[in-house]
């Protein structure tokens, strides 16, 4: 599996259409449309990164998630706040469970919600009914994060793959809360594991299930197999700052990866192309 | 040639003495709270140790070897309110060394070995990395070389770990030789 750089999509900080203070999250809408959020804002482009619209939120953004109708669905700090698709508020959600979340999901029955006050992911169904919670069996009490973002993904079977970076571990879960799987360990020097203090930060999941992680310190992304297998890195070293780190995800049905530069504020995109994975690209972090 | 003293001479000769001890006294006094409201301080934003935007720079160590202790007057302090409680600590290994055989660095960053690493709460013996830990810095040990700062600075770690001036023991000299030896202008006199 290999890939190559495509492009960036997003204003640099001082454009029109850049983000001020932090660009977070980053999603794909049905339409192939990248959703940037940031700031007190959502902005989105097109495939191609012409923009689009942008629109204020009420809070500082941390999560992105488009339902089947197209609704946007942004985690800010205490609160998630539904959008149309024009940007258009239609609803308010305050939840005393809310301290920030960080990451989104909503299917047709039911929501997911990463907060990181309590490191759980909270299960609501659609009337916002709380279910369950994720991640609070742990003997550690929640997942643990030092770095302040909890980030998972929903998988096609219904599972949901969290991102554990104290544990230096990816887990898969089932919709009760019921730890299924778990692959990683931590590892300055198997390119396969987990380096430094807390990776990996950030998690997406490509089109055949595959498990999309993105690193700090130094900034890598690669992609695993559902059993934890080494399948590609996608990028590392020069490919972004080194002080980038909680790197938001999006993976679309092509493969190609979306992920969040913290430093340059811009999504840079990473294409599947066919070919093995070049030797060069392999490597320890920096 | 002697001379006679009166008890009138005596009690005079006292007395000034006294105002003397008493003037000089006041202005001890008054110099010591002129300085009271100044003390050295290691600036976060400024050292290259602690400061954003440096993650890769060579760790500065003027701290431990400049200062005129045998013993330098800095240590490095960790902020629990700040600390991650990490399983595998970067100011407490050295994350680059060979992993060991339990999967974890086989060397401490700390050249004193002043940090210890305790758990936090009953162990899981099955699965060292579901466990918290603390990671205390012994100050009788430590000696400001500032490896731990920059091992735990963001993005690597979350900044917990920083330098202070041990004011027990610093002795506040005028013309600090870690303030003239320091590279980033990081080391200050400040108001308080």
């Amino acid at each position: 599996m290999k890939y190559r750089r495509a492009r960036r999509i997003g204003h640099s900080r001082g454009g029109e259409w850049g983000f001020r203070d932090a660009l977070r999250a980053v999603a794909r809408d049905g339409e192939g449309r990248w959703l940037l959020v940031g700031d007190e804002q959502v902005v989105v482009f097109t495939s191609d990164g012409e923009p689009v619209r942008r629109w204020a939120t009420e809070r500082p953004g941390w999560a992105a998630a488009v339902d089947a109708e197209g609704r946007i669905w942004v985690g800010e700090e205490g609160r998630i706040e539904v959008f149309s698709p024009r940007g258009r508020l239609e609803d308010g959600w305050q939840d005393e469970l809310f301290a920030r979340v960080t990451a989104l999901a909503v299917t047709g029955d039911e929501i997911f919600a990463a907060d990181v006050g309590s490191r759980w992911i909270h299960r609501f169904d659609r009337d916002r009914r709380l279910l369950n919670h994720l991640g609070d069996r742990h003997r550690k009490g929640g997942f643990h994060l030092p770095n302040g973002v909890l980030d998972f993904a929903l998988d096609v079977d219904g599972t949901v793959v969290v991102a554990n970076p104290g544990m230096h571990r990816v887990e898969r879960y089932a919709p009760d809360g019921d730890l299924l799987d778990r692959f990683g360990a931590f590892g300055q020097h198997d390119p396969a594991a987990f380096p430094g203090c807390c990776n990996p930060t950030n998690l997406a999941l490509g089109p055949a299930s595959e498990v999309v992680v993105s690193e700090k310190a130094g900034p890598r992304v690669k992609v695993y197999d559902r059993a934890g297998g080494l399948l590609a890195i996608v990028a590392a070293g020069a490919d972004f700052d080194p002080d980038c780190k909680n790197m938001d995800l999006a993976v679309d049905a092509s493969g190609s990866i979306g992920v969040v530069d913290t430093v340059g504020r811009q999504v840079v995109v990473f294409d599947r192309v066919a070919g093995p994975e070049p030797a060069a690209a392999r490597g320890a972090p920096g | 040639m002697s001379r006679d003293y009166t008890r009138r001479d005596v009690l005079e000769i006292g007395a000034r003495a006294v105002a003397m001890a008493g003037l000089g006294g006041f202005g001890t006094l008054l110099a010591v709270k002129a300085h009271a409201g100044d003390a050295w301080w290691i600036d976060p934003d400024k050292c290259i140790n602690s400061r954003l935007g440096t993650a890769g720079a060579e760790t500065c160590q003027s701290c431990a070897t400049e200062c005129v202790l045998t013993l330098s007057a800095i240590r490095a302090v960790n902020e629990f309110s700040k600390c991650g409680r990490c399983y595998v600590c970067p100011a407490y290994f050295d994350i680059h060394s060979a992993a060991g055989p339990d999967g974890l660095p086989s060397k401490k960053l700390c050249p004193r070995d002043a940090i210890e690493r305790l758990p936090i709460g009953w162990i899981d013996p099955e699965d060292p990395a579901n466990n918290f830990y603390e990671y205390v810095i012994d100050e009788a040990l430590c000696n400001g070389c500032g490896l731990c700062v920059m091992g735990c600075k963001e993005p690597a770690g979350l900044g917990s770990v920083r330098l202070e001036v041990n004011h027990d023991v610093c002795l506040d000299c005028n013309r600090c030789s870690i303030s003239t030896a320091c590279p980033e202008d990081a080391y200050a006199r400040l108001s308080t």
